[in-house]
């Protein structure tokens, strides 16, 4: 991926993640409305508070992907997050939107794995190629 | 809302501009100047801070008091007449301030820096934005 690119997809994911997070703020019994009914009653706190708590984890990730740092783990915490939303409230004609926040997270933490990490799974990857039989045609 | 929604992701944008700067500036390197060519002079220039503090540092705290405000007026946390007055007077200042910096890249400096000019161009943003939502 481009740096550019890499760079718009980053700030513009933060500003969605962090402005959810405010809007959540703002109202958190209506978003916990968004929640389906078997996810509602697995929670141990009221709704409202599992919502503040997900606006802080919003914000969280937002900022960490705004200041470009810890870019990697912030958009795997949010891809993971998202999953966890699209779970536990469907796939709606809101939350449908979600899979394209959670294909670019997916992106943005691929591009921005720590080098140590990626030099492992290309060791293991190697490793696995040596010890195969080769191929006959 | 929408006013001060625009006036959030611009912020958020300008934060992430500016903290693109600091990192450089810190790390001694020279940032990447897509248009113009002239960032490294501009921002090394004797005008790039305001008596001891950086530029780019004094447009982040800009930033973020921005973001904050608007994110303040969404959520409704009172007294907004007051966030809403504070709000009003940053932009204009950072406004003002801004055609200012632009002059001396212009007249001064005699080089333009890319990242300057674009800070520049979200103050003012923002100060359409103001105007517009006071208008409507």
């Amino acid at each position: 991926m481009k740096r550019t690119s890499f760079h718009i997809l980053r700030v513009g994911v933060a500003i969605t993640f962090i402005w959810i997070g405010v809007l959540i703020f703002k109202t958190p019994e209506a978003w916990g409305g968004y929640l389906q009914p078997w996810a509602a009653g697995l929670l141990p706190i009221p709704i409202a508070q599992a919502m503040i708590g997900t606006a802080i984890l919003d914000i969280a990730i937002g900022l960490l992907l705004l200041i470009d740092s810890f870019v990697w783990l912030a958009a795997l915490v949010g891809a993971i997050h998202i999953i966890i939303v699209l779970t536990v409230s469907g796939i709606t004609d809101i939350t449908v939107r979600d899979i394209a926040i959670f294909t670019v997270a997916i992106a943005l933490m691929a591009e921005s794995l720590p080098k140590t990490f990626t030099d492992k799974i290309m060791s293991w990857q190697k490793q696995e190629n040596n010890g195969r039989p080769p191929e006959i045609n | 809302m929408t006013s001060f929604a625009l006036l959030f992701t611009l912020s958020a944008v300008g934060i992430a501009e500016m903290v693109y700067l600091i990192r450089t500036r810190v790390a001694a390197e020279q940032p990447i100047c897509p248009i113009g060519g002239g960032c490294q002079i501009v921002l090394t220039s004797k005008w790039s801070k305001i008596f001891v503090i950086p530029n780019d540092i004094l447009g982040l705290l800009n930033y973020i008091g921005i973001a904050f405000l608007s994110a303040f007026l969404v959520i409704d946390i009172g007294p907004t007449n007051l966030w809403f007055l504070f709000l009003e007077i940053i932009i204009a200042a950072t406004s003002l301030l801004s055609l200012f910096f632009v002059y001396l890249q212009w007249k001064i400096i005699k080089a333009w820096c890319f990242w300057c000019v674009m800070s520049a161009c979200t103050f003012w943003l923002m100060g359409v934005i103001i105007l517009v939502s006071a208008i409507a």
